[in-house]
């Protein structure tokens, strides 16, 4: 008897688990397309139909919101979007200097076209910062991205809370360091006269210093990566998963399957929307690839491992003041970045899920 | 991009005091100058000399209150080994020149800046009648943070830029921003500051930018200010005696180095290196360049830049350098590497010497170090270049006052008191009690001293260059006899004195030398790297820099 029921529950347990994935699957898809398209059919007819008309009750039915979202709008347009404007010195010669006002001097500095991006695609140190940047981008994925969900995914199996908690806060903690700090202690233990050379050499062995070599430059900062940040990144996981409801284990254990079912089936479903979401924001901020942390070792490994278009472009233009030069290599960034946003987002939808926006 | 300004860890403090010259005057009678090509109005390129710099010089009015116990000589300090007695002291500025007005300053710290309102600041802001308020930043990074603050429309009234971190469009910057001062100094006007009026000439022709007398210089010795500092204790005990070759270096250092025990022979050597194999200096842009045969040389196409940086990629490839060293500025300090004995070799400028004894008197009794003689590349006299005879500026904003110009001149000219007044004590020792103590007659400096009194007023004038560490004769003696040495070995560059601003488009030509000097010594860079560098640098406008460069010492002619 039992042998007869063991294989029919499994194959029950994989369908029952299967069914819902799919099921749920389809209607999170179609139910946010139909809202979707709901939406935007009521803005339409909000906006036309009476559009005009109600303009101004609109606006007093709202004033109260609007005036609470001001001070948001007013800090986004001075910060993000006027500097913006500051990108036309990439097509100039500027000098700050001309005037007394740093401003001012962008309307006296002589255009010079494209010029400035001659010069950067003939500099082989740009390259190097792109190629680099790349590099450490998919590294980080490959090896960052997955690791504050099986941090998360641990955590979660913690049922006593105490435990749990000192663990999260054992995790979170480095995020609260400085980079200057987390440098400074990896140069203790890994450095050349760190502890784990030093002991080496009290045994006979020869040091080691992970610290000064260039060639394993990227999966050291990777590290440090992980060590600081990877913590604080299980908070959004955590989220999610204390999110799922108890019934869907509950249901799933009854119908016989193990921990590793249940994960697959219930706990990751879960979390694709967040881990896709968070693809898409990592992607997009692809080119960005950490500063404080590849300036502090610049020196330890040398430029040609340690630039990346971030500290290029600070290289340049802060420390060398070639301002024109620095603006239009954070351009070429800009530019790269957008599209790489929007690419990652359309590929997020063609999978079904929704990314940073809809469509 | 002078090797000053990227060391790992310059901890420059104490810089001060250091050295300074007996001012040959600027010769006179050199054809005119200057000013090439400046298209914009603000960042005028090129130097001021001759008859044109002379219109704008104060004069120079000598004043002794002590004759120094050793005499300036082959461009080394005066040297004071005596302390001189309270009562004894003279006063230099009779009335209060302040207005009592307030003065915000920004100047590089090593080290940990003190308090703002610490009673060393506050007594100097009584004697001289201004409220100044310090904004000290981190001296290793400076460089990083002046091209964004004198780009802003906000600077600081007044500020203090070394010359080493003139790179890039800096001058520009400059002349563009400060205030000049010839209205207030040049020729005999000078004489209402009688302290400033005593500053050598020499400094005041580097203290010209754009064609301006803009700043307040603080006189140095024309010797190089790098030193070759060791652990004299250390050597004693171990019977090592001290290197008189860069061969000789490299096989003593391999003996030396115990990395089991935590020692390696020296920290990163490249500045000395330069200095061993004659390279011209790099601490300011113009120096770069000299007359060889007939032809404007840079420093990065000569041999002897490719051989020093070779010799100092020796000693990383032997692994006698301190693998802290190696990470550059991540690494920490050097000078810390050096008081706890884990390096017993390193190079520093030179006021180093007298603080590091300081600093490690109290707790290390036993503590000496000493600079060595610099050799030439097969053992032997060196030969040396000179530095420029004075490196650090103070500026003050063009946005300034009148009365505030008038207020900073006050501070400068109480700064730049000399040794034997009381104006000196105060700048130099701070509060009696408090910053020093005397004992035994010779003043000390405490803990709360040595923090305080130190990287502030110091830059803001300065008499004729000088030691007087009276609390450690010796090492006062040895800092001018080691400058008298070597000085007795350097020669002047071709634009040796001057302050020259170079034309926007090439400001930023050699920008990555230093990075890749750094690359070349660690051993992650070929010389041939350089070698293109080189070669692009040229192509790039290098060519074109030499043809300016050229123009200027033709129509100019040198402040020698």
């Amino acid at each position: 008897m039992s042998h007869s029921t063991v294989p029919r529950n499994t194959a029950e347990a994989q369908t029952s688990a299967k069914s819902p994935v799919a099921s749920g699957d389809d209607t999170t898809g179609s139910r946010s397309r139909a809202r979707s398209g709901f939406r935007a059919r009521s803005r339409s007819r909000d906006g036309k139909d009476p559009g005009k008309l109600n303009l101004r009750l609109r606006f007093k039915r709202d004033r109260t919101l609007l005036l609470m979202v001001l001070p948001a709008v007013l800090l986004l347009l001075v910060f993000n979007y006027i500097p913006i404007l500051g990108n036309v010195v990439a097509f100039q010669d500027y000098d700050p200097y001309l005037s007394e006002n740093g401003f001012i001097a962008i309307f006296q500095s002589p255009w010079v076209g494209f010029e400035q991006f001659e010069r950067i695609f003939a500099d082989s140190a740009f390259w190097h910062a792109v190629q680099n940047t790349f590099v450490l981008f998919f590294l980080q994925l490959v090896l960052f991205f997955p690791v504050p969900i099986l941090l998360a995914l641990l955590i979660n199996s913690v049922v006593r809370p105490r435990v749990r908690a000192i663990a999260q806060a054992v995790m979170y903690l480095p995020h609260f360091f400085s980079w200057v700090l987390v440098v400074t202690v990896f140069m203790q233990i890994f450095g050349g006269a760190g502890i784990i050379a030093q002991t080496l050499r009290q045994h006979g062995y020869d040091g080691l210093d992970l610290m000064t070599n260039p060639e394993i430059f990227k999966y050291l900062v990777t590290v440090e990566m992980i060590w600081k940040d990877a913590g604080w990144g299980i908070i959004v996981f955590l989220a999610a998963l204390s999110s799922v409801s108890g019934d869907l284990y509950e249901a799933a254990a009854m119908d016989g399957a193990g921990r590793w079912r249940r994960m697959w089936h219930i706990t990751l479903p879960a979390l694709r929307p967040v881990i896709a979401l968070l693809l898409v924001l990592r992607v997009g901020d692809a080119l960005t690839v950490g500063f404080e942390q590849l300036l502090l070792q610049r020196q330890a490994v040398g430029v040609n491992a340690s630039d990346v278009l971030d500290t290029y472009v600070w290289w340049n233009g802060i420390r060398n003041q070639d301002f024109s030069y620095a603006a239009a290599a954070g351009l070429i960034k800009g530019v790269v970045g957008l599209a790489l946003v929007l690419t990652a987002n359309k590929v997020a939808h063609l999978m079904g899920e929704q990314g940073v926006y809809k469509k | 991009m002078t090797p000053n300004s990227a060391s790992s860890a310059p901890s420059r403090r104490n810089f001060l005091a250091s050295t300074a010259v007996a001012a040959a005057a600027v010769a006179g009678g050199m054809p005119l100058l200057s000013a090439c090509g400046g298209s914009q109005s603000g960042s005028k390129d090129g130097t001021t000399s001759g008859k044109d710099a002379a219109k704008i010089l104060p004069s120079f009015v000598a004043s002794t209150v002590v004759a120094p116990d050793i005499p300036a000589k082959n461009g080394s300090a005066a040297g004071f080994t005596k302390a001189i007695a309270e009562a004894d002291l003279k006063t230099s500025v009779t009335k209060k020149l302040g207005s009592g007005g307030k003065l915000k300053i920004m100047a590089p710290f090593w080290g940990t800046p003190p308090k703002g309102d610490n009673p060393y600041y506050t007594a100097m802001n009584k004697a001289i009648g201004v409220d100044v308020t310090w904004q000290n930043q981190d001296g290793v990074t400076y460089d990083e943070k002046l091209g964004a603050v004198l780009a802003s429309s906000d600077i600081p009234d007044v500020v203090v830029v070394p010359g080493w971190n003139l790179n890039g469009k800096i001058p520009g910057a400059i002349n563009a921003k400060f205030a000049d001062l010839g209205p207030y100094l040049s020729g005999d006007k000078v004489k209402d500051y009688p302290n400033l009026a005593a500053v050598p000439t020499e400094a005041w022709q580097r203290g010209i930018f754009g064609g301006q007398l803009r700043a307040i210089p603080m006189p140095a010795s024309y010797v190089t200010d790098i030193a070759p500092l060791y652990r004299k204790d250390i050597f004693d005990k171990k019977g090592y005696s001290v290197p008189t070759s860069p061969k000789e270096f490299l096989s003593w250092a391999k003996e030396a180095t115990r990395p089991k025990s935590k020692v390696w022979a020296c920290d990163d050597m490249k500045w000395t290196a330069f200095n061993i194999f004659s390279v011209f200096p790099g601490s300011d842009k113009a120096l770069w360049w000299n007359m060889v045969d007939g032809k404007l040389v840079n420093r990065i196409e000569t041999d002897e830049y490719l051989e020093a940086l070779e010799w100092v990629r020796k000693l990383y490839a032997a692994k006698v350098v301190h693998p802290d060293a190696v990470s550059g500025k991540a690494g920490g300090n050097a000078g810390n590497r050096l008081t706890s004995g884990e390096v017993l070799v390193y190079n520093q400028n030179i006021s180093d010497w007298w603080g590091k004894m300081s600093e490690q008197h109290a707790q290390n009794p036993d503590f000496e170090i000493a600079a060595f003689d610099i050799f030439g590349p097969d053992g032997g006299d060196p030969k040396l270049w000179a530095v420029q005879p004075a490196n650090i500026f103070t500026f003050i904003s063009k946005k300034a006052s009148k009365q505030q110009i008038k207020d900073f001149l006050a501070v400068c000219d109480f700064c730049a008191a000399p040794y034997g007044t009381k104006e000196f004590m105060l700048t130099m020792y701070g509060v009696e009690g408090t910053d020093y103590e005397v004992k035994k007659g010779l003043p000390a400096k405490t803990t709360q001293g040595v923090n305080e009194v130190n990287g502030a007023f110091d830059y803001t004038g300065n008499p004729a260059p000088f030691v007087a560490y009276t609390d450690f004769p010796d090492v006062t003696k040895g800092m001018v006899e080691w400058q008298q040495r070597m000085g007795a070995f350097t020669r002047k560059t071709s634009f040796f004195g001057l302050t020259v601003t170079e034309p926007n488009r090439w400001a930023n030509l050699a920008d990555s030398f230093e990075q890749l000097e750094d690359d070349v010594v660690r051993g992650r860079k070929k010389i041939s790297d350089v070698q293109q560098a080189v070669a692009d640098w040229k192509s790039k406008g290098g060519d074109d820099l030499r043809d300016w460069y050229k123009k200027l010492l033709d129509d100019t002619g040198s402040a020698k």
